[in-house]
């Protein structure tokens, strides 16, 4: 089955990568007897054999107006039994959270369970902090048949799942419809690809908005996914630790200079992901200078509300546009799991493991989707009226989730495992940019990315021991 | 000055051409008043700025500040931002904790270098001017240099995330060691030989006599303690961690800005709160900012 | 100290036992200045000395990403890998820059407001309180309503016409001039008290004298006001490198750790605490401190040669 559909991409595809066929899927099927064997043990009996009530703490980043939702799910949680009692340990946000852990594994103050970003999870398996949730799973007879296939398997390392999806978005377009409009484009038309994406942008700058491009490397690599394009080897880092880059390749440099091409023309705009400008895509809109963004699903409540205030506005939403409609890819996913301590006792683990579990519920997914705006990682959440309430009030939110619904299933649109993650994206955006700022061509602007991760992931590797 | 000149002018013609002199000198002086207070004004406009536009941006609705160009007077103040970044900003706590810390790093600060000045000025003993030097040496030292192991020192003994460690690794200062010297060594000599005289201890006479006549030195080096000690960053950045009952204001406000990041006014709001009690200890202790912060640039 | 050797004190011993009495009061002495030095000594000794001299011992050591894991044995390899990058490289002259942009700057606009704040007028007091003000304002605040202000969005420079691609704290040309200019702002307080104290120690009727003499007010700013003030620009010009190379607060708010780097803001302090807390590399932040120390201590060895040499003392 797999070599088929490798056989109809290639001959499907206008693109020469070789590395599609290097794609290999046997990694990303059950958990090999061997992994199954040498993982540590979670012992969900030991919360029957505690005595008294178990506290668990849980570093969480949500932010202020997810956190009321996370609240009354966690009460509802504490109240509906006596064994365990979960404490929501708020942070400023995902880097926080991940600098914490870092310092607790030397001055001891760690949490039961943590929501870590999707960039930490190699760095969660060589640290060895955590507990990967397989064993959890093993030991209480989990399934996930239920899952969103890319969801899942985002957080799934040769075989074993680490962790289970929780706060899961993807990027999506966030457009201006009266801008449009004004722009000659058809308001219910957003861009479905790359090179439509090009043209209204050109049409809205023309018109007097144009494009907000936030600098994300996340972005980057959803391009990349898109059209099923690995970013790093060994399978995105799933099925070995990766060594590295994968993407110095002709869809690489088509990402490439498809955005060089929209922002020298003076069509888009840039701003940074983080720092105080990290809306301003999105407060542009409001305020005339962009007609159009692309911006993660988990803003969409935010930006309705905050784009309301302005007249001038009325807000229209669609799907990642793709690199190459031609390419058969998948929208990878982003965002935050949850992990159960390595170091706490086996009592505490198996309480993190029920709240995991619970939050983890087809309808705890389902209220907490629909008060946060993430994706509903579980396809009979979706049935819930209270998802359908939300969907039928506004179908906008349906755009995140069919997206990461729909599409290929492959290492190459499940999003990789990299333990310098952080540096990585860093030397990715430091590439993207000096294309804008310094005129770097688009081919030895992916080659200098490449050449840098390659360093970086080496060095890590080396620093590691395992190089 | 101008009587005079008249009164030993001889001739009406040399008293008139002084006359339009002296009026011409009045115009210039004039002029060059109303230039000065110009050029003062600007001066001060110029540094109230940033903080006049804080003030007027945290009074914004968030429809307001994205506004282009931006509003300089705030028509409709939202005075709900203040008690927002008071309430989920938890300023007073913080607030709170700074001047726990400040105050136990000032009085540590004072204590251990009146101490070590009185020794190193009145007291006689082997390799005083040893360890002198070394105290001194302390100043080419820059607190980052140290920050790795202070770091690790710190969370072995058990001091992360408490005003302990906070607080600790300051409370000796090398610097306020030589001020405190320098103004201890100038009390006059006679004055120490009399106090012996009348039989004052060295304890008697430090706390009775030399530390009052020092007090301008020692107010220079208060001052100086506060506003380092109110004003770091690093130091609680890496060594505190999730406890609002330890964290200080300027590590609040960074958080306050992270989750309040799509409400300026907000942020803002908690700059000013946190700023206001630095400008009415400014108000209170001019006299005493200045020489502190300017001990040992006259000569 | 001076013995007390009077009469009717009531507590001399004969002669003899004097020279004991001497010599143990000279040990009571002793022991009471060790007392006194002690508690300042002893967080020195475990603050100040112990942490400058460990680094060099955890410069011969390579860390592993995570903390809780071991570190190896490398010897000066860490050393020569650290110091030849260009991370490094780029860092240094970050720093240098970022000097070189403030505390000129802050002196010189220091110096004027001295100037103009330095007259008798009416209600001047109000001046000289608003143009010391910034002194009290801390880093987090300043930060913060700069970063506002500097907003390509909601700030006030598109108004202005300025609206560089990308926007200035993201921009390697501008993010570092930009922090600077927010420094400046906030050193100003502090270079406004140092030169107004400095201004204050010119006596007035020498300028008095040489302007009767016939010195325009240029002439007599130059000649003797300059001069004078050396000592005073010299303290500023060590207060002003030290500020400036403690520069934390404000990187770190108005940049963070996963742009400084890329946008050339990447001084050596904040290079330090990223190597330390963000990369868990004590190692590298072992090097770093260590160049430091060495920077440190060639600036104040160089101002106190040549910057004193130039200073004119007026006794």
């Amino acid at each position: 089955m797999a070599t088929t559909r490798c056989m109809r991409l290639l001959v499907s595809g206008a693109l020469t990568a070789s590395s599609l066929a290097a794609v290999s899927f046997g990694s990303l099927g059950g958990a090999s007897a061997a992994a199954a064997a040498s993982l540590p043990k979670c012992s969900v009996s030991a919360l029957g054999k505690a005595t008294g009530v178990v506290d668990v703490d849980f570093w969480e980043s949500a932010s202020q107006a997810n956190q009321t939702t996370l609240q009354a799910l966690t009460n509802t949680f504490n109240s509906s039994q006596s064994k365990v009692h979960v404490n929501l340990v708020q942070q400023a946000g995902y880097d926080d959270t991940w600098n914490k852990v870092q310092a607790g594994l030397t001055n001891g103050q760690l949490p039961d369970i943590a929501q870590l970003e999707d960039q930490r999870t190699q760095g969660v398996i060589d640290s060895g902090a955590f507990l990967p949730v397989q064993s959890c799973m093993n030991a209480s007879k989990y399934s996930t048949s239920d899952f969103l296939t890319r969801p899942l398997n985002y957080w799934k390392v040769n075989g074993v799942q680490w962790a289970l999806p929780f706060a899961v978005s993807a990027p999506i377009v966030f457009y201006n419809k009266l801008a449009f409009t004004k722009a000659g484009l058809n308001p219910n038309n957003p861009p479905l690809d790359m090179s439509a994406l090009l043209l209204d942008a050109k049409a809205l700058k023309a018109s007097g908005s144009g494009m907000g491009l936030v600098l994300d490397p996340w972005h980057l690599e959803t391009w990349l996914a898109s059209a099923n394009q690995l970013f790093v080897n060994n399978s995105n880092g799933r099925s070995a630790r990766a060594t590295k880059g994968s993407f110095n390749t002709s869809i690489g440099v088509q990402i490439f200079s498809d955005l060089k091409e929209l922002v020298t023309s003076g069509d888009a705009t840039t701003n940074s992901s983080t720092g105080p400008d990290e809306f301003d895509n999105l407060l542009g809109i409001g305020s005339g200078k962009y007609g159009m963004t692309i911006e993660t699903s988990a803003a969409l409540g935010t930006v309705t509300t905050l784009l309301s205030q302005y007249p001038n506005v009325q807000l229209g939403v669609g799907p990642f546009p793709v690199l190459n409609p031609n390419i058969r890819g998948g929208i990878e996913p982003g965002g935050s799991a949850l992990y159960i301590s390595a170091k706490s006792s086996p009592a505490k683990q198996a309480a993190a493991w029920e709240y995991d579990e619970f939050l983890e519920s087809s309808s705890s997914v389902a209220t907490w989707a629909a008060g946060t705006g993430y994706i509903p990682t579980r396809k009979s959440s979706t049935q819930t009226a209270i998802i359908q309430r939300l969907w039928q009030s506004d179908p906008y939110y349906k755009v995140a989730y069919n997206q990461m619904l729909n599409g290929l299933n492959s290492p190459g649109t499940s999003g990789s495992v990299i333990g310098p993650y952080a540096d990585v994206r860093a030397a990715l955006l430091a590439a993207e940019q000096s294309m804008y700022l310094s005129n770097v061509s688009p081919k030895a602007a992916v080659s200098s990315a490449e050449s840098n991760v390659n360093n970086i992931i080496s060095q890590y590797n080396q620093r590691l021991g395992v190089s | 000055m101008h009587a005079d000149a008249t009164a030993l002018a001889p001739t009406s013609r040399h008293s008139a051409a002084t006359e339009a002199a002296s009026r011409r000198d009045r115009r210039h002086r004039r002029i060059r008043k109303v230039i000065s207070y110009l050029l003062l004004s600007v001066g001060a406009v110029v540094i109230l700025f940033p903080i006049y536009i804080a003030i007027v941006n945290s009074l914004l609705a968030p429809s307001q500040i994205a506004h282009q160009p931006p509003p300089f007077f705030p028509t409709h103040p939202m005075w709900s931002t203040y008690p927002t970044a008071w309430n989920e900003g938890h300023l007073g706590l913080y607030l709170r904790n700074s001047a726990i810390m400040t105050a136990i790093i000032v009085v540590g600060q004072v204590v251990t270098a009146i101490l070590a000045a009185y020794a190193f000025a009145f007291l006689s003993f082997p390799f005083r001017k040893t360890l002198f030097i070394v105290f001194l040496s302390t100043l080419m030292i820059p607190f980052e240099v140290t920050l790795i192991t202070n770091l690790d020192t710190v969370t072995r003994l058990g001091w992360y995330n408490t005003f302990q460690g906070l607080t600790v690794p300051f409370l000796a200062t090398g610097f306020g060691t030589f001020l405190l010297r320098q103004s201890f060594l100038q009390i006059p000599k006679d004055l120490s030989e009399a106090a012996t005289l009348d039989g004052y201890g060295h304890w008697r006479f430090m706390t009775r006599v030399a530390v009052p006549l020092a007090r301008p030195a020692v107010a220079a080096v208060a001052v100086f303690s506060f506003l380092a000690s109110w004003n770091n960053y690093l130091w609680p950045l890496v060594v505190t961690g999730d406890n609002n009952n330890v964290r200080t204001v300027q590590i609040g406000l960074k958080l306050l800005a992270n989750t309040e990041v799509q409400n300026i006014n907000v942020t803002l709001a908690g700059t000013i709160i946190a700023i206001v009690p630095l400008v009415i200890l400014l108000l209170v202790f001019q006299k005493q900012l200045v020489r502190g912060l300017t001990a040992g640039a006259v000569k | 100290m001076t013995v007390a050797v009077s009469a009717g004190a009531g507590r001399e011993a004969p002669a003899a036992p004097r020279h004991r009495s001497l010599r143990s009061r000279k040990k009571r002495e002793a022991a009471l200045a060790y007392l006194f030095i002690l508690p300042a000594l002893l967080i020195f000794s475990v603050f100040v000395f112990y942490p400058f001299l460990r680094n060099f011992k955890l410069a011969l050591y390579e860390n592993p990403p995570y903390p809780n894991l071991p570190s190896h044995y490398v010897g000066l390899h860490q050393a020569a890998t650290v110091l030849s990058s260009s991370a490094f490289l780029q860092s240094l002259l970050s720093t240098v820059l970022f000097v070189l942009m403030v505390v000129p700057t802050g002196l010189f606009l220091g110096l004027a407001l001295a100037v103009a704040a330095h007259r008798k007028l009416q209600g001047i007091a109000i001046y000289r309180v608003i143009f010391s003000s910034t002194v009290v304002s801390s880093v987090a605040v300043a930060a913060l309503v700069f970063g506002t202000l500097m907003n390509p969005v909601v700030g006030l420079l598109p108004w202005l016409g300025i609206n560089p691609t990308p926007s200035i704290l993201q921009n390697p040309t501008w993010a570092l001039p930009a922090v600077a200019l927010m420094t400046v702002w906030q050193f100003l307080g502090l270079s406004f008290i140092i030169m107004s104290a400095g201004l204050q120690s010119v006596p007035d009727d020498l300028l008095e004298a040489a302007r009767i003499d016939g010195a325009s007010a240029w002439t007599r700013f130059w000649r003797i006001t300059v001069p004078m003030l050396s000592p005073t620009l010299f303290f500023g010009v060590v207060v002003g490198t030290i500020y400036a190379f403690q520069s934390f607060g404000q990187i770190d708010i108005l940049i963070g750790p996963s742009n400084a780097a890329g946008v050339h803001a990447n001084v050596l302090i904040y290079y330090i605490y990223e190597s330390l807390q963000i990369d868990n590399n004590a190692g590298q932040a072992a090097v770093l401190s260590i160049v430091l120390f060495v920077i440190t201590l060639s600036l104040t060895l160089v101002q106190m040669r040549y910057l004193e040499r130039r200073v004119t003392y007026a006794r």
